[in-house]
């Protein structure tokens, strides 16, 4: 077998092969091209976005990411998004982790159906408890609260961690956890000092997975928050669709805003990114 | 050891955040729905029970609602199918190629990890009648017609659009779960069908198809929830538009319950959402049979 792949680098391409490069790379064209014009058009004046919307850019204009900036508020936005989502992200790992831990780990008879129960979640859209949320939120006073947004943020994101982290605490041997009680651990030691420590790599990729997800929500944030001092990244986009439409340059600064952070984290973890939705999605 | 294990008192301890969480942000809150859907209920006045009277309406009176109902069905079955095809395909192209495999990979993943509200402005831009890609149509002679005002046919035009947008975002994720099952089969599987005389296409009927059936159940029903509670992209490309005619569930029950507080009508609404989230994935558990074969 080894010989035979040695074989296969070594021969030209076959045609078939070069169609398929060929189609290949037109695909990622239609992939990135768009993510470059919108570049391109962001450092554009506007006369020219009309003129020539598909030209390179005469001069660049870096002061549209500043007006962006600072007309729509994106700078307070950031800051709301990376707070909201930091919060989200640690409450749904200790959360999650801890309801992983006892499905995995413990033995009692209901573990496996509310491992079920909790992956309900996955199946039933935001959409379904909006309403009668919003309602409650906004006798409680948690409507235009960032923790209000928090709470539903974490509940949607439990499904997720329970599962992946689950898959990664079954996979722990269970050697581990024994020596460690005859040496006297408890199963809250058992948790902290053996199972979390040891869970890092699930913790990442659960992480990521969470924080591109509620970094990218809108529906929730959109219902949730109408103070413009605590609304969202997304959020502040739809802004530029209504009184500011016209301004195409500041929405594309404000876009790449937006989005550059994901970018990069993409660009850092696609591994982990990839890791955690292939196995989040492998059921057994 | 197995008492430790056993501790009922620590089970509880780990399980009751997540419990507390998901019964009172998940359970009780749908409960709720359910109730509000069968109640005549606008943001000011309590709730009044209605029975059946808000289901009634959004079927047999409710144009809005057909549309909407038209549209999310029409995109989830565009989405499934369009999205599995190029997915598998993508998927068999990428395990295949000897070079640049993650580069591909990364490249069509990427939109999938972007927010859908700033891709829809994006591509609302770009769809603009007269900026964006009419203007390359211009240069050629053809004139472009106006993808996201027009009005006309059974499915119209820009949700046409929409969906296609949907697709260049969404098909990284299926070819990606894909891909991670085609890697999972044995090589040797392969080189025994090859050995035997098999030619590629026919690995890919008899070998790879059957074997990445279990994950086909998975995407599948993914994609199906995922066009269902579409809601970013029509939002921030047509808002519904032109005269509602994009609408989609989603955005029909916003606009129902936050822009003219229809609590009770908005309800009914999700109520469908639910419903045909649910008869969806279970469909397709009983479409797809799955065979086990020895891994």
């Amino acid at each position: 077998m080894k010989k035979n792949q040695m074989n296969k680098t070594r021969k030209p391409l076959s045609p078939v092969m070069i169609v398929i490069y060929v189609l290949l790379v037109l695909l990622a064209v239609v992939y990135l091209a768009p993510l470059f014009w919108m570049l391109m058009v962001s450092v554009k004046e506007n006369k020219e976005v009309m003129s020539a919307p598909f030209g390179l850019p005469t001069t660049i204009h870096w002061i549209n990411y500043q007006e962006a900036w600072t007309l729509g508020k994106l700078g307070i936005a950031l800051l709301n998004s990376v707070l909201v989502c930091t919060v989200t992200l640690i409450f749904s790992l200790i959360f999650g982790s801890m309801a992983a831990f006892a499905i995995a780990r413990m033995r009692w008879k209901l573990s496996g159906a509310i491992a079920t129960f909790f992956m309900i979640g996955m199946m039933v859209p935001v959409h379904c408890i909006l309403i009668p949320l919003f309602v409650r939120f906004a006798h409680l006073g948690l409507t235009n609260s960032r923790f209000g947004l928090m709470l539903p943020y974490i509940t949607f994101s439990l499904p997720m961690t329970i599962f992946l982290l689950t898959g990664f605490f079954k996979s722990m041997p269970g050697e581990l956890f024994e020596s460690a009680a005859i040496d006297g651990c408890g199963i809250y030691g058992c948790f902290f000092r053996i199972a979390l420590p040891l869970c890092r790599t699930g913790f990442f990729v659960s992480g990521l997975m969470t924080f591109i997800n509620n970094w990218n929500e809108l529906l929730l944030a959109m219902v949730f928050i109408s103070d413009p001092a605590r609304k969202t990244l997304p959020v502040t986009l739809t802004y530029f669709v209504g009184p500011y439409a016209t301004n195409y340059v500041q929405m594309f600064a404000a876009i790449i805003i937006a989005i550059a952070p994901t970018i990069v984290v993409y660009c850092l973890f696609s591994n982990q990114i990839v890791e955690g939705l292939t196995t989040g999605a492998v059921k057994g | 050891m197995d008492k430790i294990l056993r501790d009922k008192k620590a089970i509880c301890v780990f399980i009751a955040p997540a419990l507390i969480m998901f019964v009172v942000i998940l359970i009780i809150p749908m409960i709720q729905m359910l109730y509000y859907s069968l109640c005549d209920y606008a943001a000011l006045t309590p709730p009044k029970f209605v029975g059946l009277a808000n289901y009634k309406k959004l079927f047999f009176k409710d144009s809005t609602f057909k549309i909407a109902l038209k549209n999310s069905i029409f995109f989830m079955i565009f989405s499934a199918v369009t999205q599995q095809i190029i997915g598998v395909l993508l998927a068999v192209f990428l395990t295949n190629i000897p070079k640049g495999r993650n580069v591909f990979k990364n490249i069509y993943y990427l939109p999938c990890v972007l927010s859908s509200a700033a891709l829809g402005l994006l591509w609302a831009f770009l769809f603009n009648p007269k900026i964006g890609i009419n203007q390359l149509l211009a240069k050629i002679g053809i004139e472009g017609p106006l993808w996201l005002m027009d009005s006309k046919g059974f499915i119209v035009l820009p949700m046409w659009v929409i969906a296609f947008v949907a697709l260049w975002q969404y098909v990284g994720q299926n070819m990606m779960l894909y891909m991670a099952q085609i890697t999972g089969i044995s090589r040797d599987v392969y080189e025994a069908a090859y050995i035997d005389g098999a030619s590629k296409p026919k690995a890919f009927r008899y070998i790879t198809l059957p074997l990445i059936k279990p994950m086909m159940i998975t995407s599948i029903s993914l994609n199906c929830i995922g066009s269902l509670k579409f809601f970013d992209l029509v939002y921030n490309m047509t808002q519904g538009g032109p005269n509602h005619r994009t609408e989609v569930l989603a955005t029909e029950l916003y606009a129902e319950g936050f822009n003219y507080f229809k609590y009770g009508y908005a309800s009914a609404i999700s109520v469908v959402l639910l419903v045909l989230c649910l008869v969806v994935t279970l469909l397709v558990k009983k479409v797809i049979k799955v065979e086990t074969y020895e891994g």
